[in-house]
């Protein structure tokens, strides 16, 4: 039985985008957990995934990147890690097994999808909708951010690169927020091609 | 109106629910007159004008809860503190007090 069962892409609707000054991928292949510090566990858990990962968690809204992972700061005392499932990896399965004393780790590997947006235009393209400023000087490499775009709640972050973003929010929005996204970006494309 | 979360930054009223007065104090539900103090607590505001300390929740952003020092009449903001911090003080001077 279990052969019959396929996982099913959250952005089935979205023909990806890919042109010179503006890509949307979806990322399909994340392991994703949340997790929360425990009562006047914080320094713990940060000594953990430190000692782990080699990398010190945000306490404010900012990304970090270790080898083969990523930790979003995802509210007050709340991070998201992110990582390629590649072979197998679970990310829940192996932060309970490091932080299970101190932390309350949940799956998001399902629940939460993961678009990508990359390109001379994105920070253009998504401002159109994300009411936070997204100018350089006060959105740059490794923000992150919790607001909302298009009236749909969302992480996002950017990447290293200046001008490439992930956004997360929850499955069942990904064909609203697509749909958002690929006519914004239809409006903005010609107009400044 | 904009609301500076102490996470966050300078944010949109959008992002954030009103929940209402931060001075008031739930009361001693097993005191003799807990009937009359609870419709106090729940019901009676007197609403001046000028400044009010309100509690606000970043609904869509960090999820904190927030004390807000706004004048209703301007809606400037004079001071936007963390509401834990706020109910830490709180207890810390009842205890010392007691």
């Amino acid at each position: 039985m279990a052969n019959m069962l396929k996982p099913t892409s959250a952005f089935s609707h979205l023909d990806p985008l890919s042109t010179p000054s503006l890509s949307v991928a979806p990322r399909e292949d994340l392991t994703m957990a949340s997790f929360a510090a425990g009562k006047d566990q914080v320094q713990a858990v940060m000594a953990t995934i430190k000692s782990a990962y080699g990398v010190d968690l945000p306490r404010r809204p900012a990304r970090v990147s270790g080898k083969g992972i990523a930790f979003v700061w995802a509210g007050p005392d709340q991070w998201l890690a992110v990582a390629e499932r590649g072979a197998n990896r679970d990310m829940e399965r192996e932060l309970k097994s490091l932080l299970s004393a101190m932390a309350s780790v949940v799956d998001q590997s399902d629940g939460r999808v993961v678009v990508r947006v990359s390109g001379p235009l994105s920070r253009q393209v998504l401002a159109k909708g994300i009411p936070i400023d997204l100018h350089p000087r006060a959105f740059g490499a490794n923000a992150a951010a919790i607001t909302h775009a298009s009236h749909i709640g969302v992480i996002m972050w950017q990447l290293e690169d200046a001008s490439t973003f992930e956004l997360a929010m929850f499955r069942s929005y990904a064909d609203s927020f697509a749909h958002w996204l690929i006519e914004t970006a239809e409006a903005t494309l010609p107009a400044t091609a | 109106m904009r609301i500076a979360c102490p996470y966050c930054g300078e944010r949109s009223l959008d992002e954030f629910i009103y929940s209402g007065d931060a001075t008031v104090r739930r009361p001693d539900a097993s005191a003799p007159t807990a009937s009359e103090d609870y419709v106090k607590y729940v019901y009676e505001r007197t609403n001046p004008p000028g400044m009010h300390r309100e509690l606000w929740y970043h609904a869509a952003g960090c999820h904190a809860w927030l004390v807000v020092s706004r004048d209703i009449s301007t809606h400037a903001i004079s001071s936007v503190e963390l509401a834990k911090d706020v109910a830490l003080a709180n207890n810390q001077a009842m205890k010392e007090s007691a």
